[in-house]
Formats: structure tokens, sequence, C-alpha cells
């Protein structure tokens, strides 16, 4: 049930939030015009990195425990720890990762 | 096999229902795998700066371009119905019904093709751009 009202709740967050980041990023600025310098100029906001926070967090979490449940349509039931155990472990370290960079930021080469 | 038998296969309940299912868990899986790029591609700003180009010169790729126009019609799929579970789910319990669920289906998909064009002519034309055309 938890589960169930996650997927509910984080997916209506992520329509504004996802959406304003590929209308902007995709649509608007298009890919031809994002570089470094183009990051670390938008990285320069903290609203904009809160955003993106935000973005990264809700949208994997959402996006794991949706793999995760259709991973469990396909596996048997002894199998049901490992899955949930390996989704928790994929979403931690890819949240770590990004975390890692939203927070260093734009190192110039 | 013949092809009735492997659409037999391949058919639950068949019709809307079964389309509007599968359509949410394929963009839902292809928008994670492109998120979980994303993410690394995103991270190498801070890790590895001097492969950040690299990494934006493959999206910059025709390939990729033509790519990129099929996220967003996935994650605007995605969102429209999944916008629709959750208000059915969440405040309208009493509407649901087949035939609710049948038609409002259906409306997901064409307001998600509308919303979706004029982002794919935007994204279409940059692919035209850089095809010379």
């Amino acid at each position: 049930m938890m589960a169930w009202k996650w997927m509910r709740y984080s997916g209506l967050l992520l329509i504004p939030l996802a959406w304003g980041h590929v209308l902007i990023q995709d649509v608007l600025v298009g890919v031809d015009r994002i570089d470094l310098n183009y990051v670390s100029m938008r990285w320069a906001y903290l609203g904009w990195r809160i955003y993106d926070l935000f973005l990264l967090v809700f949208a994997l979490a959402h996006g794991i425990n949706g793999l995760r449940q259709v991973a469990l349509d396909f596996v048997s039931k002894k199998k049901i720890r490992l899955v949930n155990q390996a989704a928790y472990v994929y979403w931690l370290v890819l949240v770590l990762f990004g975390i890692a960079a939203l927070v260093g930021g734009v190192r110039k080469p | 096999m013949s092809v009735k038998a492997m659409t037999n296969l391949i058919t639950y309940r068949g019709g809307v229902g079964q389309l509007s299912f599968v359509l949410h868990r394929v963009t839902g899986l292809g928008i994670l795998l492109f998120l979980v790029i994303h993410v690394v591609d995103t991270s190498t700003v801070f890790f590895f700066p001097s492969l950040y180009a690299d990494a934006i010169a493959v999206y910059r790729s025709v390939p990729f371009m033509i790519g990129e126009i099929f996220l967003v019609f996935s994650i605007i799929y995605h969102g429209v119905n999944g916008a629709r579970i959750a208000i059915f789910d969440l405040a309208l319990v009493k509407n649901w019904g087949t035939k609710s669920q049948h038609n409002s289906a259906i409306w997901t998909l064409v307001i998600a093709i509308v919303l979706w064009l004029p982002a794919a002519f935007i994204m279409g034309r940059n692919v035209l751009e850089k095809l010379g055309i």
C-alpha cells in the first residue's frame, strides 16, 4: 500500500518537475546549446540545484520502484527479497552519485 | 506458429485497456533507462569534466535526436496516463468503471499526442536543420 500510494503522489509531483525540465532543456534550449558552461551557469542558481535534486531523488525512486514492480511480476516468491534489496541499492548508488555531482558542481577541466 | 497463435500468446485481454497498460510500462522502462544514463552523463561534470563534451556529442547525433523526440512522447504519455490513474484512484473511485476506464484511456492517448506534436515539430525542425534540409 505504501508503494502504491508512493507511485501516485510522486507521479503527480513529477508531472510539473519532469515536464518543466524536458520543455526547457530539450525543446526550448535544445541539446546543441548545452555544454559545461551552460550547466555551470544553470547551477550558479541554488534554486535550479534544488530543482534538480528533487528531480533526481523523486524520478529515480519512482522509476526504480516501477522497475521493481515489473520485475516482481516475473520472479518466483523466493526472489522477492532479493529484488527489493537490489532495487534499493540501485537507487541509493545512483542518487549518491548524482548528489555528489550536484553538490560538487561543475569542475572546469 | 501461426500469426493468430502468436498474437494470442502476447494478448492478455486485448483492446484499449491492455494497450494502455503496455504503453505505460514500456514508456516507463524506457524513461528509466534514459534517466540512469542521464544521471551518469551529467555526473561527469564533477567527476570527469573533460568527458562531458563527448557525452553531449553523442546526444547531438541525429539518431539520438530522433530518439529524444520519442523520449519526449514517452514522458508526456506516461505523465498523462499516470495522472489519469492517480486521479481515478485517489479522487474519483466512485466513477471507476469499465466504461470510464475505456473512454479515459482513449482521451489520454489523444491528449498526449496533441501535447507532443508542437514539441515534436520544434525538435524535428532541429533534426532537419542538422541534416541540412
